[in-house]
This record gives structure tokens, sequence and C-alpha cells, in this order.
């Protein structure tokens, strides 16, 4: 139970890296993320159809289109209705409905799949879910190279951005361009995520919709000041959720889960990181 | 701060045109089936209710397809009284107040002659009312649910014009029971979607397998939104079951598989129809223990099976997967052959000849009970489904004994 509670968490916090990052640098609620992760699971089906079958060798394709289509919807649409706080949250799942109409208008309503492959067998018989593994190991990497680059020199705009937009512009940084960028990057987090994980379940134009709100959660109770505090949360909510299934009944876990969220919300609208007292 | 206004404002218009276009060309390939019929204003039309859009497209475009390919079938024989065959489709989304208000479009602004649809149990027990109160032939091909029939029973002057010739969950548990009796298995887990009809297979199955020695021996129903596979396959296995059943016929079923593979390649598995019956699909699962699943009918199984398939993946670029499209088929190639057996399409005419004949289609001889049910099972003259066990390379039919 641990240990899967540890591979779903780190499904959760693949994902929430990149909403992290949207929220913190470009602050606005993405709800167009799950959508990007839908579009590198199609990369890696696409791939797979023509031989390449490791979603390893799909990742950067998937990220690199991410990226592209990232920037354009940054650009076109993101940086100049931000000023708009509603019209954003419903401008993003906007394009997530016509993008999962676009799939599955390109690839049809049926679910896809990409060949799983053998389970690991380890010492002594033992049995390694590959993709558990591969997502929590995914999650560890993405989110500590983020942290990299939030905390080295490269980050550094990002850091001030998100601290003050008026002191970054003052010291000549593009901030507009620097946060299509981000939100191109973010993008592309969430298809490399997608990509990554395809393999271990259907592939389907809705795919993306529960781990939007699985990431959303995560960043919103975390806060998005802490990759550490994301990473640590999502893992926590991946044991507890399997903890409610197990104990309670599968049905039990998300409403227990979401229940959980919602009390530590309403003891902190803040998130985690204020509860530690690092976070006002 | 760097913004540029003038520049950016302009962007968004051309965005949503772009997409606008896009939706619209797109569009154009996707009501091709609503365009046959508007193309023959005189032809004998039958609505046709599936979910589209929504989480249930991919059944529903089966079930579209199916039925179009029965209506191409009936039109290639000459039609109906002379009069071609076309269907009017209604995307009932898989919500309840869209079926039923698609029901009534196409009844009383469309004037089809008969209904059928429509997906979802409870989609179906809504369109049945409006059949009824229109007194319309409503033919109900994979909706499950045991108040469908119940209904017919208890009023039978109302819902008399509704006729399912899809297997009722009883029916289905019954065909699952003998499955596991040949197969000589002693306990299994039973996994599922946490749906009303889930429950009831799980539990008619239980009632019908423990008189025979064959008990649960975990049964769990996930959450549709975030279904805690992990969790629920470890458990699965943790129970050491013979076999497990996974009452999930959609997409959901084939990532619990590769869950389950991953926790416990050696277990077999058998898959109560839908999308395990995808070949593209089960290729991509580990076949390292037996893959089963259910179908109404399969390649092979009789010369009208093999037939249908081989016309379906012609026509359609893949085959189907036997139960969200062979039922449909089915339902319509009942309707037609009624139509002809009557002479009318009349509603008063129609019915009499439903209840007392009996109608070919892929999966056998539909006969219908006082319920008006196919008679499927296990029982002399019933309909007997199959279940195939995927292998490398394909299908091979193992039940019933051949």
């Amino acid at each position: 139970m641990l240990l899967d509670g540890l591979f779903a968490g780190g499904t959760y916090a693949l994902m929430a890296a990149g909403m992290a990052l949207i929220l913190g640098v470009v602050k606005v609620i993405n709800l167009s993320h799950g959508a990007f992760f839908t579009l590198g699971a199609y990369v890696a089906y696409a791939l797979a159809e023509r031989g390449i079958e490791t979603p390893i060798a799909a990742a950067p394709l998937a990220a690199v289109i991410a990226f592209a289509f990232g920037v354009f919807l940054g650009k076109s649409f993101v940086n100049p209705v931000r000023s708009h706080p509603f019209a954003l949250p419903v401008g993003t799942l906007a394009c997530a409905l016509l993008f999962e109409q676009a799939a599955q208008m390109v690839w049809g309503p049926h679910p896809l799949s990409i060949e799983a492959g053998k389970p690991w067998i380890g010492p002594g018989g033992l049995v390694v879910r590959r993709w558990g593994v591969i997502a929590f190991f995914s999650s560890a990497a993405l989110l500590g190279g983020l942290k990299w680059v939030l905390s080295a020199r490269p980050g550094l705009p990002l850091r001030l951005i998100a601290e003050d937009e008026e002191i970054a512009g003052s010291l000549g940084m593009d901030v507009e361009t620097i946060r299509y960028l981000t939100f191109g990057g973010a993008c592309a987090m969430a298809a490399a995520a997608g990509a990554l994980l395809s393999p271990s379940g259907a592939v389907t134009p809705t795919m993306g919709r529960a781990p939007l709100l699985l990431s959303l959660v995560v960043v919103i109770v975390a806060g998005m000041d802490s990759v550490a505090a994301i990473f640590l949360l999502s893992i926590g909510l991946g044991i507890f959720g399997n903890a409610c299934a197990w104990f309670l009944s599968p049905q039990w876990s998300y409403v227990a889960l979401l229940s959980a969220v919602c009390l530590l919300l309403a003891v902190r609208p803040a998130g985690i990181v204020a509860l530690a007292g690092r976070r006002d | 701060m760097t913004v540029q206004k003038g520049t950016f404002h302009r962007h968004p218009f051309s965005l949503i045109g772009s997409a606008a276009l896009f939706l619209y060309l797109f569009s154009l390939a996707s009501f091709t089936a609503t365009a046959v019929a508007e193309a023959h204003p005189d032809a004998l039309k039958i609505g046709v209710l599936a979910p589209l859009s929504g989480p249930y497209a991919a059944g529903g475009t089966s079930f579209v397809q199916a039925a179009t390919l029965a209506v191409e079938q009936a039109n290639a024989e000459g039609g109906v009284f002379g009069q071609r065959v076309t269907i009017v489709v209604g995307d009932t989304q898989g919500r309840v107040d869209v079926a039923k208000s698609e029901a009534l479009r196409l009844v009383s602004r469309e004037k089809v002659s008969a209904l059928v649809g429509a997906y979802l149990s409870e989609e179906t027990v809504g369109v049945m009312e409006v059949a009824a109160s229109q007194r319309t032939v409503l033919i109900v091909p994979v909706a499950a649910t045991a108040e469908i029939t119940d209904k017919v029973r208890r009023d039978y002057a109302r819902y008399r014009s509704v006729f399912r010739v899809g297997y009722s969950l009883p029916q289905w548990a019954d065909m699952i029971a003998a499955f596991l009796s040949d197969r000589k298995v002693r306990r299994y887990a039973f996994v599922g979607a946490g749906i009303r009809w889930n429950r009831e297979l799980g539990e008619t199955l239980e009632r019908l397998v423990v008189p025979r020695g064959i008990a649960p021996a975990y049964t769990a129903y996930y959450s549709p939104g975030n279904p805690a596979f992990d969790t629920v396959a470890v458990a699965a296995a943790a129970s050491s079951p013979d076999i497990v059943i996974l009452a999930d016929p959609g997409r959901n079923s084939v990532s619990f598989l590769k869950r389950l593979r991953e926790v416990a390649p050696a277990l077999p598995a058998l898959s109560i129809g839908g999308a395990l019956g995808d070949a593209r699909l089960a290729a991509s699962i580990p076949l390292s223990a037996p893959v089963y699943v259910q179908a109404a009918a399969w390649r092979g199984v009789s010369p009208a099976a093999t037939s249908y398939v081989d016309l379906y993946e012609h026509r359609f670029g893949a085959a189907p997967v036997g139960y969200s499209d062979t039922l449909p088929h089915d339902a319509v190639a009942v309707l037609v052959a009624a139509w002809r057996k009557a002479g009318s399409a009349a509603t008063q005419a129609v019915v009499p000849v439903l209840e007392r004949g009996a109608f070919e289609g892929v999966a056998g001889m539909y006969r219908f009970d006082a319920e008006h049910q196919a008679h499927w099972g296990t029982g002399p003259g019933a309909l007997r489904g199959t279940i195939v066990r995927w292998e490398h390379g394909g299908a091979r039919i193992v039940f019933p004994p051949r």
C-alpha cells in the first residue's frame, strides 16, 4: 500500500510540477494542463504505431510539440486575457474541451493503448511495478530539476517575476516573453508526463481530466513556492488515497482524499507551507 | 512591464477563428449518418439513440456504425416494402434528460417509425417512457438492467412496444456462471466501476455461483473518476482468486488489466465485454496469463457472425468488439425483419409479430418471452453468446465448448 501510494503520488507530482510553475510565474489557473498530458500520450501512441514503442523516446518529442502549442496559447490567449480573472479559467477550459474534441475527431473516440511490456521481476520473484517506478523517479527527477533551476541563476527571472512583476519589468526583464515561455515550458512538462505514463493505461481524449484535478489540488494545498512541498504532498495524498481504498473501499478513496483537502484548506487556506510558518 | 496590448488583442480572435474553422471542417465528416436520412425524405426511418459525445462516445460510435451497417444490408436486400430504410441519429451524450429529449425529437419531428437504443440503462429507462407515451416500437440493444423487463411485466399495456435483444443482467450472470463452472473456478475476484448495473451484476452472479460451490474472494467497485486501480489490483491479487472478473466494458478495463498484470502476471482475467474485445487494445496487454472476453458473437461462431465481422472490418477499418456493435446491428436487423413480416411499420402491427416471431441476427435466432426479453443463456434454444481467449495473433473461441 505504501509503495503504491508512492507510485500514485509520483503521477500527481508529475502533473503538479508544471501547474505550480504556471500558477507561480504566470499566476493563472490553467485548466488546459490536462489536455497537454493527453497530447503527450497521443504523441507516444503515434510513435508506437510507427514502431517506436519506448515512451522515453516519445517524451522529448511530446515536450517540443507541447512547448510550441503552449507558447502559442500563452502568447495569443493567456497573456492578453490574464488580467481578467474569470475569463482565463473559462478560456483555458474551452481550449481543453477543444483539444478533446479535436483528439476525438483525429484518433476517434475509442480508447487506444500502447504495449505495457512485461513486468519487471526482481530478486526472489518479486514483481516490480514498472510504470509506478517510472512515474516516481520521473517526478523526482523533474521536480528536482525544477528546484535546481529555480534556485540557480537561470531561475532568477522566474523567481523575481513570481515575487513582483513590476520590479522585474523595471529591471529590464521582458516579463511577457518570460511568461509565455514559462507557460510553454509547463505545458511541455505535462506532455512529457503524459508520454511517459501512456503505456500504463488507456489513451483517450479525456484522460487528462483526473490528473488535472489532482494536480490542481496538490498545487493549491501545497502552495506554489516550495517544490519539495509539492512532491511530499503528492506522495502523501497518494498514500492517503490508497490507504482509504484499502481500508474503506476503492470508491471512498477519492471522496476521502478530496474531503481531507477541503479540511486542510479550511484550516489553512494559504496551504501547508504556510502551516509550517514559512509562508503567510 | 512590456505589454503591447494592441498586438496581443488581435490574437484571441484568430485563435477562436482557427478553432471554429477546424471544428467545422471535422464536423462535416461527423454527421454523415444524419445526412443519409435527409437525402431520402420518403424512406422508412429508424431513430438510433446513442452517446456520440461525452465519456461513452466510443461505445456510441460503434453502436451507430453497426446500425448503419444493418441498414445498408437491409437496403441491399431491397429495403422494406420497396422503400429504403435510413437511420436518424440522436446523440444522447450519456445523459438521461438528453436521451429523452432526443427520443421525443426523433419521434415527433423526424417522424421515425421505431427507436433503437439507448446505451446506458438509465438513459434507456428514460427513453422507454417516451416510446410508451408515443406508442413507438423501441428495441433495446445493450442496456442490461432488469428494470426494463420488469416494467414490461408490471405494466404490459403501457410498455408493450418495448423489446430487448441484448442480455439482461440475470442472463449475463448466468452465462458468466456457466463459464466459471466450465473452467473449474472455485474463487473469483469481481471488480468494476461503482455504478448501478455493475453492482447488480456482481450481486446476481454471487447468488448464482454460490450454490455451485464458487465463492467470491474479493469484490470492489472503484470510482470512475479516480479508479484507485493500483490498490484494487493489489487487493484482488492478494485474495488469491482463480480468476478476476472485470465488470467494466469501458476504457478503465484496459487500464485496470495493465495494473493487474504488473502485480499478478499469472492471474487469468475475464472481461465481461466491451473495450477488451478490441484486438488493437488486447495486443497491448501482456498475455502472461489468459485474458478472456465475453461477446454476443465472434468471428467463427457462425457463418452469419463471420460475414458480419468481415463486413464491419471492411467498412470501418477495425473488427467489432462483439457487444456494443453486434447487439445494435441485430436490433436493427430484428426490427427490419419484423416490419417485413408484419407488412407494415405501424406499432400495432409490428408488436404482435415481434412477440410471436423468430428473427435471425448475427448472434443467432431471437425470440422474445412474455417480458419482451430475448432468450439468452444456457438453456435449449437460447442465444448463448461466446467467450474468447486472446492469444498472440488473435482470439480463440473457448466457450461454449464446441
